[in-house]
């Protein structure tokens, strides 16, 4: 798995209320194509690269010229294994809208929500947090020495 | 009309989680009942104090813990930082009884703990609990 480098914090905060508000319309909507594209933008954020997220350019291109620039930067693993997680709620949520489980689907999709929301709100990577908690539940988090 | 209601769920949900956390971060709890602490654990004492920073790689505010721990560290007599990268020690923070990184534990030099806190310390406050047992 390839390595980032570290990043503006305040990029990932940029990303987190877009995927808020991705979430936020497939539940109103229970439109899961989009759902699905969510998921695949999860993954690839968290199994290739960080750069692969568009909103990362926008930020980028669009937003950081405007803002007072930092030395702040966030280290990249804690953001990826995030977007890991968003990445089994939004697979468990699309699969329960295709199948017509539909409230497996909002449930998932809600779960996302609240984490991308407390993530662009607060600053609060609710599954880093929680890492200990969720190796116990999955063992082949552990990485390999 | 149900995912509008799914989504004010999700909504009054995270604010009543966020307030949560924000509310116990940084808080100070009371050390908990003498246990054999792990080697890893051990071997990071000191004399006086010994703040135990346990953190994972996944763990964004681990660097922040680390930072104001590692300052009231060098700016106090008797009183140590020491980090330990619990990300492939899960039977380390099961016996310690850590659900959340970042932990601080603090400890005498002959392993008994004097409190914890979960999430960034406060400086003052911190401080303020460690008076009583620093040289």
């Amino acid at each position: 798995m390839p390595k980032d480098s570290p990043v503006d914090p305040r990029g990932p905060r940029f990303s987190a209320w877009m995927t808020t508000a991705i979430l936020a319309i497939v539940l109103v909507t229970g439109w899961w194509r989009l759902l699905a594209a969510q998921t695949v933008l999860f993954a690839m954020c968290a199994f290739i690269s960080l750069k692969l997220n568009p909103w990362g350019h926008v930020y980028r291109y669009a937003i950081q010229p405007r803002l007072t620039p930092t030395t702040e930067r966030e280290e990249a693993a804690p953001l990826r294994f995030a977007q890991g997680v968003g990445f089994v709620f939004a697979l468990i949520g699309t699969l329960g809208y295709a199948t017509g489980l539909t409230t497996l689907g909002m449930v998932a999709t809600g779960l996302a929500l609240v984490a991308a929301l407390l993530n662009a709100a607060l600053g609060l990577c609710l599954g880093c947090e929680m890492y200990l908690v969720l190796r116990r539940f999955v063992p082949a988090l552990a990485r390999p020495q | 009309m149900t995912g509008v209601w799914a989504l004010l769920g999700a909504l009054a949900a995270a604010g009543a989680i966020g307030v949560l956390l924000k509310v116990r971060e940084g808080r100070i709890s009371r050390a908990k009942d003498s246990i054999d602490l792990p080697a890893p654990v051990r071997d990071l004492l000191a004399p006086g104090v010994t703040l135990v920073q346990l953190s994972t790689t996944f763990c964004a505010p681990c660097r922040h813990a680390k930072v104001v721990l590692r300052d009231l560290a060098d700016r106090t007599d008797g009183l140590t930082h020491a980090e330990l990268d619990v990300t492939n020690l899960p039977d380390v923070t099961t016996r310690l009884g850590v659900m959340r990184t970042p932990t601080t534990i603090a400890l005498k030099p002959d392993g008994t703990e004097v409190l914890r806190v979960g999430g960034v310390p406060k400086r003052d406050s911190l401080l303020a609990a460690l008076r009583p047992h620093l040289p």
